[in-house]
């Protein structure tokens, strides 16, 4: 009898954990598809009743509001593609081959390079956001594709370094000492073995690290100052403020969901590695 | 030729009796492989961050120059302006929400999760879900919620008869409007903690519990006396990360709150002082304080909260 109470309990408290993670998904996604007068009715309405597209045509530029509301939806999709994208190669590149060296290889000042770079770790948005803005003011970088991926690489190496290390720490070595006694150098062991191990690694830190770029606000918000580069987020930010009908802010919030949310369906394994990997320890 | 070190290591191989007694050194290699990191470490980390440091003693302001150092000017001038100490209360709230809402949620979350069920993998997908939105996208689809005119939170309150009318939620009351701020950002921070307790639970050996259970030990026993105390590093740097998170708390002010003083945090004040006003100077200043007391408050956390764990 007891147990069966508390099992009751679990699904009940189960069930609260999938609405309060799921329904303003839901919310925002209803109301994109219905008419304007469904979304403001009161009380609310629960389910969209019949679906209406409206609001996505409209942002897409098909239909008689698209004019003010769409305001480059699609522009700012591909900017905010080309700028995690960007960020995420760029951000692999570079903490791949730093996170080797400090879990494999023999050189001076390792401790104190790796140090300088995990401290960066701790280092909050304020510390950087000025002086980040100025920087790229100066090299004319402002409003530029470069700049926001340079920016953001900066600010994502740190942790996918850490995640990184820590998947080649987790390594046996005695694949590459197979490697060695086969005759092959430190670079194509590398390229052969370590590489080709650690995939599973590799892929979780591209994904944690995109997600980071497809999240990104306040340094788009300062770097972009116009719709060029404009990634979806700002983009959003900016409908929102603006006299646009509800149904269509909502479903511009949902097309900025819809990658992120294919991303965790089927690649949530992944993203519990990467945030365990770089959290613990 | 086909020595291991290849091609990059300069001079003859050393022999294995010299190599165990001094650490190898693997040539140029390394340094080409940390090269990339160390120059964006400094120059996009390091260096923006020594800046900040400096410039929050200087007059810089492009409206009214000259720049010239100033001492603590910027912070004196910080501290006398009222809508910055407001920001800076205001900034406590959220911390202060921002943590006890995180980690409950996420503590709670991970206790649900910690036995294997079928479909446990699905619902840790939905879990994870709200961590990978923008806080942007969260913050457009809460205002939706929290709408005065239109809104599901008025809409239920008002059938369960816990308001007569609807009543605007953002912008009225300070704390009130700094917990639903703070709510939304819980929405997106809570998966973190969920997965850091998560993992840490999964490393607690089950003949804990088993021996537990033959003592007798009901559920509520084997939480408060294994599972969280066990725990006890994971949720630390939950409420560590919560911490930082929610002291930087920006997109979800931004778009609930916009300029308005009720619910402004450091951050957006930091944004409308440098960016609209253009006093860099004053940007600066808070930039400082806010990194030194980020700094500081996630050490203290780690330091109180933070105990090693030993099993066995």
């Amino acid at each position: 009898m007891r147990r069966r109470a508390g099992k009751v309990a679990r699904v009940i408290a189960l069930g609260i954990v999938v609405v309060w993670s799921l329904f303003p998904i839901y919310w925002a996604l209803k109301t994109s598809l219905s008419t304007n007068v469904a979304a403001q009715s009161t009380p609310v309405q629960w389910w969209p009743g019949h679906l209406n597209f409206t609001a996505y045509q409209a942002l897409f530029g098909a239909g008689p509001e698209s004019q003010d509301a769409a305001g480059g939806i699609a522009r700012s999709l591909i900017n905010i593609t080309v700028e995690a994208t960007g960020a995420t190669i760029l951000t692999l590149v570079v903490s791949v081959l730093g996170a080797y060296a400090f879990a494999r290889l023999h050189f001076r000042l390792k401790g104190a390079l790796f140090y300088a770079v995990i401290a960066t770790l701790m280092l909050p948005v304020y510390a950087t956001l000025i002086p980040l803005y100025r920087i790229m003011a100066d090299l004319r970088l402002v409003d530029t594709y470069a700049g926001i991926i340079l920016v953001y690489t900066s600010g994502f190496i740190p942790l996918a370094m850490w995640i990184m290390y820590n998947v080649f720490m987790a390594l046996p070595r005695a694949i590459e000492e197979a490697a060695f006694i086969d005759g092959a150098s430190t670079m194509q062991a590398f390229r052969k073995v370590v590489l080709p191990t650690a995939r599973p690694g590799i892929a979780a830190t591209a994904i944690v690290t995109f997600l980071f770029g497809w999240s990104q606000f306040i340094f788009p918000l300062v770097l972009s100052s116009s719709s060029s580069t404009q990634p979806l987020t700002v983009l959003l930010a900016a409908i929102d403020s603006r006299d646009v009908p509800y149904t269509i802010i909502n479903a511009a919030a949902i097309v900025a969901v819809a990658i992120p949310a294919v991303i965790v369906f089927f690649l949530n394994r992944w993203i519990v590695t990467g945030i365990t990997a770089g959290s613990v320890k | 030729m086909n020595t291991p070190t290849g091609p990059l290591s300069s001079g003859p191989a050393p022999s294995a009796a010299l190599r165990r007694r001094r650490p190898r050194r693997d040539g140029a290699l390394p340094y080409a492989l940390v090269a990339p990191l160390v120059v964006f470490i400094g120059a996009l980390a390091i260096y923006p961050t020594v800046l900040t440091i400096i410039e929050a003693f200087f007059h810089s302001d492009p409206l009214t120059p000259p720049n010239h150092f100033v001492g603590l000017g910027n912070f004196s001038a910080l501290f006398e302006n009222a809508e910055v100490r407001h920001s800076m209360e205001n900034t406590a709230w959220y911390a202060l929400f921002g943590v006890v809402l995180t980690v409950a949620f996420g503590t709670g979350i991970a206790l649900l999760l910690q036995r294997p069920f079928r479909g446990r993998g699905v619902l840790l997908a939905i879990v994870i879900l709200p961590w990978a939105l923008p806080g942007v996208v969260e913050g457009v689809i809460w205002s939706w919620i929290y709408n005065p005119t239109f809104g599901v939170l008025d809409s239920v309150l008002k059938s369960a008869h816990l308001i007569g009318q609807y009543q605007l939620f953002i912008g009225s009351h300070q704390i009130e409007t700094i917990l639903l701020i703070a709510l939304v950002q819980a929405w997106q921070i809570t998966p973190l903690a969920a997965l850091l307790v998560l993992a840490a639970t999964q490393a607690i050996p089950d003949e804990l519990y088993e021996s537990a259970r033959v003592d007798g030990a009901n559920w509520y026993q084997h939480i408060t006396r294994i599972t969280l105390p066990l725990a006890r590093p994971a949720i630390a740097i939950a409420a560590a990360e919560a911490l930082v998170m929610s002291i930087n708390i920006f997109d979800q002010v931004y778009v609930l709150n916009a300029a308005a003083t009720t619910g402004s945090s450091l951050m957006s004040q930091t944004y409308f002082i440098t960016f609209q006003d253009l006093n860099f100077g004053q940007g600066y200043a808070i930039s400082l304080f806010a990194t030194v007391a980020t700094i500081l408050l996630s050490l203290l956390i780690l330091k109180v909260v933070y105990r090693k764990v030993e099993f066995s």
